[in-house]
């Protein structure tokens, strides 16, 4: 099966500036693909790469195996939701819906036959003679969603798709665009920076920094074994360990990762150290030490005794939880 | 009964603001102006005495339709809707640019080029028109030592533009008026084109629009409540531009000035100039059934 979109060794420099700098990727067609990363590190601009509003300084660019690198944004058969939507304001629902059909030309009954299909899609049936500004946050990215489909790309571009939207709304688009890719069987490739939106959601993601892809691969894959530092930095709240530590913990000397909720507290274990906070999550109580300069946490749960701030306790895992990481 | 203020009141418009706020009617005072223009223009003129008889009439009204005025009203509309389209192709590259490729210094330069103009008296400016349209003018000499003056013979042998140089034809009066109502354009149009975010240009060409249907369907809809408010001030001709430049036929403006000034026909003076205020409701009324406000 050929791939959906694949980088091979792609760069897109702004002057100095590397906002992407040789990605190779590999997206399967059908997949829920998450580009994660903080803000600058490049993962928008490989969205727009893959949607042709940028073009690669250098390395190619593969759509079902065609390449696209100099292929303008409307010859892809990608479409894309925008951040802010951008729906029109001069329109009603109907018509930023049927946008793209109007401008192939497509007759004005049969477009707006397709719009209402569209809108029904993302339950909106009744919304077609609204304007954008009638609408809601989430009722606007369902239309947002309803107007990219409408041309049936076989790759859907999300950027930052629900950062707009309150928590509760989050949760609830969250899973109905899973539903929908599901129901749709189409390639989702979406952008974020909110970790557990790429965990929860995707099939498979990359994390992204400083242009360069961190490390690529199922969200157990980057969570339970994150490649470096900085992706177990960054994704989760793992313990990372410094390399002294990992080799008095009887590893070898190298940075490792720790997931908190992988450790127990206990009168005597490898760690030991002063508790120095202590933070009530509901499921649990994430509980810091300071073992020698080395902030850690463990994750007691609910029902289980926690010690007060300033006494000493102990850090127990088993040893295969350690997890090993490259230098970086 | 006023409930108390919560910020103190600092500086003469604050106090002013406070007034309007608190007394809503007070803003009547200043619609007065317009209310007595338009009890005026009811009101007749005794053709023997020159007496005005305060009686309601709609005497004053029909004289608008004899011909020499109703000439007068048709050569308005017409020269306000030629300035208006002119103003309007010729500032929409300027503000489109502004608005989405200057920045920094070249936005400065762009706020200055536009407004400076407006810093000097226009007076000034259409008599240096004036003379730069004269036959002896920069223009007609530019135009014999270019050999290119065929193109304002030309310009001046087209019928109802004639004149013997630019500055006392018709034309010349166009020219200066776009001018002058040029800033006016470019401005509210930049406004208007500065609120469409990137994106919507790019949703657009994502969604398979060419360049020209990108600028039809989303650029022009949502510049057009510029292009609108600019219009409205182009329809305000001025009096004093067709007296200096151009073959002193007769506005609106300049027949409200010597209806009321040498004539002393003060309700004709209003009636006519009830006519720009008629015709721009009427035109903005189109405009908002066409959805030019739409992208308000």
């Amino acid at each position: 099966m050929t791939n959906a979109v694949e980088f091979s060794n792609v760069s897109r420099h702004f002057g100095l500036i590397k906002a992407v700098d040789g990605v190779d990727l590999a997206i399967a067609e059908g997949s829920f693909f998450a580009m994660l990363g903080p803000s600058g590190s490049g993962k928008t601009t490989c969205l727009r790469l893959i949607s042709g509003f940028e073009k690669p300084t250098g390395g190619q660019i593969r759509i079902f195996g065609e390449d696209v690198s100099n292929t303008p944004p409307h010859l892809r058969n990608v479409n894309t939701v925008f951040q802010d939507y951008a729906l029109f304001p001069h329109m009603n629902v109907r018509d930023n819906v049927a946008y793209g059909l109007m401008v192939k030309g497509m007759g004005r009954v049969a477009r707006h036959a397709k719009a209402e299909e569209m809108l029904a899609l993302v339950k909106l049936d009744a919304y077609g003679d609204r304007k954008p500004a009638q609408l809601s946050g989430g009722q606007r990215q369902r239309v947002a969603l309803a107007r990219a489909l409408v041309n049936e790309p076989r790759v859907l571009l999300l950027d930052e798709p629900l950062g707009a939207l309150d928590l509760k709304l989050r949760e609830a688009m969250q899973d109905e665009l899973k539903a929908l890719q599901h129901r749709l069987g189409l390639t989702f490739v979406f952008v974020t920076h909110d970790q557990h939106e790429a965990l929860s959601m995707a099939d498979h993601l990359a994390v992204f920094n400083d242009g360069k892809i961190a490390q690529i691969g199922t969200p157990q894959d980057i969570y339970d074994r994150p490649a470096t530092r900085f992706v177990a930095d960054f994704v989760g709240s793992s313990n990372v360990l410094p390399p002294a530590l990992t080799r008095a913990l009887g590893g070898p000397e190298a940075w490792a990762s720790l997931r908190p909720e992988a450790t127990r507290l206990a009168t005597t274990g490898p760690v030991r150290g002063r508790v120095t906070a202590l933070r009530y999550l509901g499921s649990g109580t994430r509980v810091v030490l300071d073992a020698n300069g080395t902030e850690i946490a463990a994750l007691v749960p609910s029902g289980q005794p926690v010690p007060a701030e300033g006494e000493t306790t102990a850090i127990a895992f088993e040893p295969s939880a350690l997890h090993l990481m490259a230098g970086a | 009964m006023t409930a108390p203020a919560i910020l103190p009141a600092r500086g003469v418009s604050d106090r002013l603001t406070g007034v309007f706020w608190r007394r809503p009617n007070v803003l009547l005072a200043l619609l007065g102006s317009l209310a007595a223009l338009l009890l005026q223009s009811f009101y007749s003129i005794d053709e023997f005495s020159g007496v005005v008889k305060q009686e309601f009439t709609l005497k004053t009204y029909a004289e608008l339709f004899r011909p020499q005025n109703l000439d007068i009203i048709l050569r308005t509309l017409v020269m306000a809707a030629v300035v208006t389209m002119a103003c309007a192709v010729l500032a929409f590259p300027i503000a489109y640019f502004a608005a989405r490729y200057a920045r920094g210094p070249w936005k400065a330069a762009f706020y200055l080029g536009v407004m400076l103009p407006l810093w000097s008296s226009y007076l000034v400016k259409v008599y240096a028109w004036k003379l730069i349209l004269a036959k002896e003018g920069i223009l007609g000499w530019a135009a014999d030592g270019t050999g290119t003056s065929f193109i304002i013979n030309g310009i001046l042998s087209v019928p109802g533009l004639e004149g013997s140089s630019l500055s006392t034809s018709p034309f010349g009066t166009f020219l200066v008026f776009v001018y002058v109502w040029l800033p006016y354009m470019i401005l509210p149009m930049q406004a208007s084109l500065e609120r469409v975010p990137t994106s919507m240009l790019e949703a657009s060409a994502d969604l398979g629009a060419t360049r020209s249907q990108t600028f039809r369907s989303v650029i022009l809809p949502l510049a057009l409540p510029g292009v609108i408010a600019g219009s409205i001030f182009t329809f305000s001709l001025t009096h004093i531009i067709p007296q200096i430049v151009g073959d002193s036929a007769r506005f609106i403006g300049l027949a409200v000035y010597q209806q009321q000034g040498t004539a002393g026909n003060i309700p004709l003076a209003a009636a006519f100039a009830v006519v720009p205020i008629l015709i721009m409701l009427v035109y903005l009324a189109l405009a908002k059934r066409a959805g030019a406000f739409d992208a308000l």
